[in-house]
């Protein structure tokens, strides 16, 4: 055995292959060396690239079978890579710092030609201008990954219970007001639990913390736990604040939102303050997915065709009103794509005060000291 | 007939044995092998090191394993009371009506437990069916209790009622019907009957009975999540987040083999204490 | 034997649904008695003894114990005791807790319990190191003394059996038939006895009641019910009989149409124009003249069968089917095929009302 798998790599380069075996992702089981791999395509994502919206046009459009697999959260995917599934995967889809910050600088994907995708930035809405920030390597020089889903990401509130102004105002001190005990729920989304209750502590998530923050974020953790009347998902959460269980909760935005609203719920709204701890003395925290394809050694020729074929006007649509959340797109700077959307669709996406939204939001970033936060919060939520 | 390994037995068994080495014994393995690995890594063939076990002991997670274990404790003990009277129904009483019974205990083991769950929160909810009803028929407005312990509680008792009731409704179906009159008949009431013939002869029944639904419910998460809020982290919820959100697999691995290490002394020791061949008298 | 009535049963009956398992039946049972209810399966006397023994309740008429109505006395308050055809005995327990249960159930202390089950277990030669030995491992005939040992520890004004010996083998069952008796013999108490075995019933019974579709059909001692049934159904339960219908002709004397014939027989009873003439097979014989006997007919003789002891015959005549019985010692010489002619005396026949 220990001869077999005589180095880490050795067996993180078996255990994919069996992983590509026991997932029968792998047609053919254990492929040979350079495999014609044009007939296939796996894309690892958030959930919506999943659907058979998106997807079915695609499949017969090529006649490749394509497989993808949801996850709701960026660090497990990553760590899929990490542990092997590099040579399973052709496409991934998580958001922004984690292609340029951390999947580049460790070989995780592979670059994407710039003279053919640049071009699309062009025709997305303005902050996309290219070089767009998120697509490109800290140099500035190799791209990436492509754009498309994006949206504020704070909190949400049932503006019948807590006016939108007034929450914008008291922003993350909504949560330090006692007299909110019972009154608000936590979505079960960890790492952004994880930035929100930096906001709340005072302070901006996305830095190397001192021991007094350290401290306080534990502190903070545990009132904003202890005061929590439900943790859950999504669907919860809307089912909560629209039966009246709750008024608001944290970790949340029109990504989270959107089902409530497209079902008629419009006094549920995501909120951006109007300031906070981040720089600039902004409050919101934003999100934009940036997909990069895998450095797969034998990566499917379709991973690049999907890239092009999710910039079609009509596809942006489908991937922005795809099954589970429903979000904005790069793409509806481009009029052909914009012109889609119904009036119920942008109100469900919150159109109306994206762009401002947008502007006082921070874009998500890596916490550098993570994993002892998410120690504290995974302890506080235990001990609430 | 060739002795030992020519004979055909063994040789016909290499393939199940082998489906259970790769389906059953590996992944405990792989479990086991993580829960030795340094913190946060995703290599099975490193240095083994005691560091999770540590953190483990020297944390809270104590307060998640004192949960699952009250919350199991509870639910084997409500769906004990609650299943004898119902499997004494079916088994002596109900007559023709109990396979229909039966039926209406299984029909929502079709249903994914997660609906049946979310079901039970429509139900529960502020402004729900339970809470609506009252208000806009009876006019009165209570508190609701979605998100709090008891509810995770009833909703365990729920989920897990047909794995209590069905080796209990046989474990009372075993104990003759003659059995109990001819206690009766030497001068038992029915409080004696059920304790000196009834209850005892019908053990093993409730003894499976409590191990499936202990051993399940040690497990449960979903009703934690969803009824509960997460106003209560069971074990199993912190060994997710250590496989998901935390990414440290060595770390869920050791909690993982911790519950299990728990649970099978638990359940070892419950076998030993109550022989089930001694009490079918097969011994 | 004491001619008091310990029980009494005033027009019991017993109905389910629509059905009458128990119709009607009147009986008064002796202190001291082995009484025997025989029966075949749905006469109903089963359900008669579980209304005895308290574990069902008569739609109608009453149970008396000792002059007592106890139609709704249950099972656990009466002075009765059963002994069940599974037995019912306690698998968890073992020999000496099964035999202590009624003694444990009405809180006599340890020591006393068992001193009584050692003393039941010596009358019923169970060794007395059975005391610690689980019933699981006892033999069937071991068993049944446990059973009936613990039906006796409480001392029981009445002992019920509910054809405890019907599932086992013959031989041992015709031991414990005899050491049942015995045991009746040595208690002294009265035995209630159901069996759908006449036989059984003839061993053991001081007297014996036939039930019939839920009727109490004759009631006698094993002698009377056996020379003297009073029904077909009561002739036949007795074993092969040869039954012929008969009806009383305008001549006074009994007529056979199948075969035609007239017989010479003792008279119907009052009040009947038809019924059954009875001739037990052991009281046929093959004669040479008709004059050898009162009655006879030819027939052919069909078949013939060992039965130990005793060889059957078979005998054609018409359509109907005579059985002659004769010792080994006296068999017939004839061949299959032969007419042969055979016969009985007046004084060896009754008759039967329909």
């Amino acid at each position: 055995m220990s001869k077999l798998y005589s180095s880490r790599r050795g067996f993180m380069a078996q255990s994919a292959v069996w992983a590509a075996a026991f997932a029968g992702v792998g047609a053919s089981g254990i492929r040979s060396a350079r495999a014609d791999r044009s007939g296939e395509l796996n894309i690892l994502c958030w959930e919506g690239y999943n659907s058979a919206q998106v997807l079915d046009p695609f499949r017969s459009s090529t006649g490749a079978t394509v497989k993808a697999e949801s996850l709701t959260n960026d660090p497990t995917m990553i760590n899929r890579l990490r542990a092997g599934e590099i040579n399973v995967w052709d496409l991934i889809n998580v958001n922004n710092p984690w292609a340029r910050r951390v999947m580049w600088p460790e070989g995780l994907i592979r670059a994407i030609d710039r003279a053919t995708f640049e071009p699309y930035f062009n025709s997305m809405l303005p902050a996309f201008k290219p070089p767009y920030k998120w697509a490109m390597d800290d140099a500035g020089e190799v791209m990436l990954g492509m754009c498309q889903r994006f949206g504020p990401y704070s909190f949400v509130v049932n503006t019948d219970k807590v006016s939108r102004e007034a929450a914008e105002d008291q922003g993350w001190n909504l949560w330090n007001d006692p007299a909110n005990e019972g009154k608000y729920g936590v979505l079960e989304s960890d790492d952004w639990n994880v930035f929100n209750i930096c906001c709340i502590a005072g302070f901006d998530p996305f830095k190397v913390h001192s021991d007094d923050e350290v401290a306080a974020f534990g502190e903070t953790a545990k009132h904003v736990f202890k005061g929590a009347k439900v943790v859950g998902d999504i669907a919860t959460m809307n089912q909560a604040l629209v039966s009246g269980e709750i008024d608001f909760h944290m970790t949340g935005g029109t990504y989270s939102a959107s089902p409530a609203r497209a079902d008629g719920a419009t006094n549920i709204r995501g909120v951006t303050p109007k300031s906070g701890p981040m720089e600039g003395g902004k409050g919101g925290i934003s999100w934009i997915e940036v997909t990069s394809v895998v450095n797969n050694p034998d990566v499917s020729p379709r991973a690049e065709e999907f890239l092009k074929y999710v910039q079609d006007a009509e596809v942006a649509h489908t991937v922005a009103f795809a099954e589970g959340t429903f979000n904005p797109v790069a793409q509806m700077g481009n009029p052909a794509c914009f012109g889609l959307f119904t009036a119920e669709e942008l109100d469900a996406i919150q159109w109306d005060s994206l762009e401002e939204e947008m502007a006082r939001s921070v874009e998500y970033d890596i916490v550098p000291d993570y994993d002892k936060l998410l120690d504290l919060m995974t302890a506080a939520k235990r001990e609430a | 007939m060739a002795a030992g390994s020519r004979a055909p037995g063994p040789r016909f068994a290499l393939p199940v044995l082998g489906l259970l080495l790769v389906g059953f014994a590996a992944p405990l393995l792989a479990v086991i092998g993580y829960s030795f690995m340094p913190e946060r890594t995703f290599g099975l063939w490193q240095e083994p090191t005691l560091d999770n076990y540590a953190s483990v002991f020297s944390g809270t997670s104590y307060i998640s394993f004192l949960w699952s274990l009250a919350l199991a404790s509870a639910t084997v003990t409500v769906l004990a009371l609650v299943c004898y009277p119902i499997a004494y129904g079916l088994a002596r009483v109900f007559g023709r009506w109990s396979p229909l019974i039966t039926l209406l205990f299984t029909i929502p083991l079709f249903v994914s437990e997660n609906v049946r769950l979310y079901g039970w929160v429509l139900f529960f909810i502020k402004g729900g069916v339970l809470l609506g009803t009252l208000k806009s028929v009876f006019g009165i407005e209570i508190e609701s209790w979605l998100f709090t312990r008891g509810i995770i509680l009833l909703g365990m008792v729920y989920v897990y009622l047909p794995f209590m009731l069905f080796p209990m409704t046989l474990g009372v179906a075993m104990v003759p019907h003659e059995t109990s009159e001819a206690a009766a008949d030497l001068g038992a009431s029915r409080w004696q009957v059920f304790r000196e013939v009834e209850l005892p002869l019908s053990m093993p029944g409730i003894v499976i009975g409590f191990l499936l639904t202990f051993v399940l419910a040690v497990g449960a998460i979903v009703e934690a999540k969803v009824l509960g809020g997460q106003q209560i982290i069971p074990i199993t919820h912190d060994i997710e987040i250590a496989f998901t959100y935390a990414q440290n697999w060595p770390l869920g691995a050791a909690l993982a083999v911790l519950l299990m290490v728990v649970v099978g002394v638990l359940v070892i020791g419950v076998l030993r204490r109550f022989d089930l061949d001694a009490v079918l008298g097969r011994r | 034997m004491s001619q008091t009535h310990i029980l009494r049963l005033d027009s019991v009956v017993k109905r389910f649904g629509g059905l009458t398992a128990v119709n009607g039946v009147s009986l008064a049972i002796a202190e001291g008695e082995f009484f025997t209810i025989v029966g075949p399966s749905g006469s109903g006397k089963t359900t008669l003894l579980r209304m005895l023994a308290g574990m069902d309740t008569p739609s109608s008429g009453d149970i008396l114990l000792r002059g007592e109505r106890i139609n709704d006395m249950p099972a656990n308050q009466r002075p009765t005791c059963m002994v069940f055809q599974s037995l019912a005995l306690f698998p968890h327990r073992t020999v000496g807790q099964n035999i202590e249960f009624a003694l444990k159930i009405r809180g006599v202390d340890a020591a006393t319990r068992k001193a009584r089950a050692l003393e039941l277990m010596a009358q019923l030669r169970l060794p007395a190191d059975y005391y610690g030995k689980s019933v699981t491992k006892c033999s069937g005939g071991e068993r049944q003394r446990v059973a009936l040992a613990r039906s006796l520890a409480y001392d029981p004004a009445i002992l019920f059996f509910d054809e405890p010996l019907s599932a086992i083998d013959y031989k041992l069952r015709k031991t414990l038939e005899k050491e049942l008796k015995d045991i009746h013999r040595e208690t002294g108490k009265t035995f209630v006895y159901i069996t759908h075995s006449l036989e059984e019933a003839m061993v053991m019974s001081d007297r014996i009641g036939v039930m019939c579709a839920g009727e109490m059909v004759q009631v006698g001692t094993p002698d009377e019910i056996y020379t003297a049934p009073r029904t077909r159904f009561v002739s036949e339960f007795m074993g092969d009989v040869n039954v012929v219908p008969v009806r009383l002709g305008p001549d006074g004397r009994l007529h056979s149409d199948d075969p035609p014939s007239v017989f010479k027989a003792p008279t119907l009873p009052e009040g009947f124009a038809r019924g059954h003439l009875v001739v037990r097979p052991e009281s046929m014989r093959f004669v040479e003249r008709a004059e050898q006997a009162d009655n006879h007919v030819a027939g052919r003789l069909y078949n013939e069968y060992a039965l130990g002891s005793r060889i059957q015959y078979q005998v054609r005549v018409g359509e109907r089917v005579f059985i002659v019985e004769r010792l080994r010692q006296q068999a017939f010489a004839g061949r299959l095929d032969d007419a042969v002619l055979i016969g009985w005396d007046a004084a060896n026949s009754l008759v039967v009302g329909d």
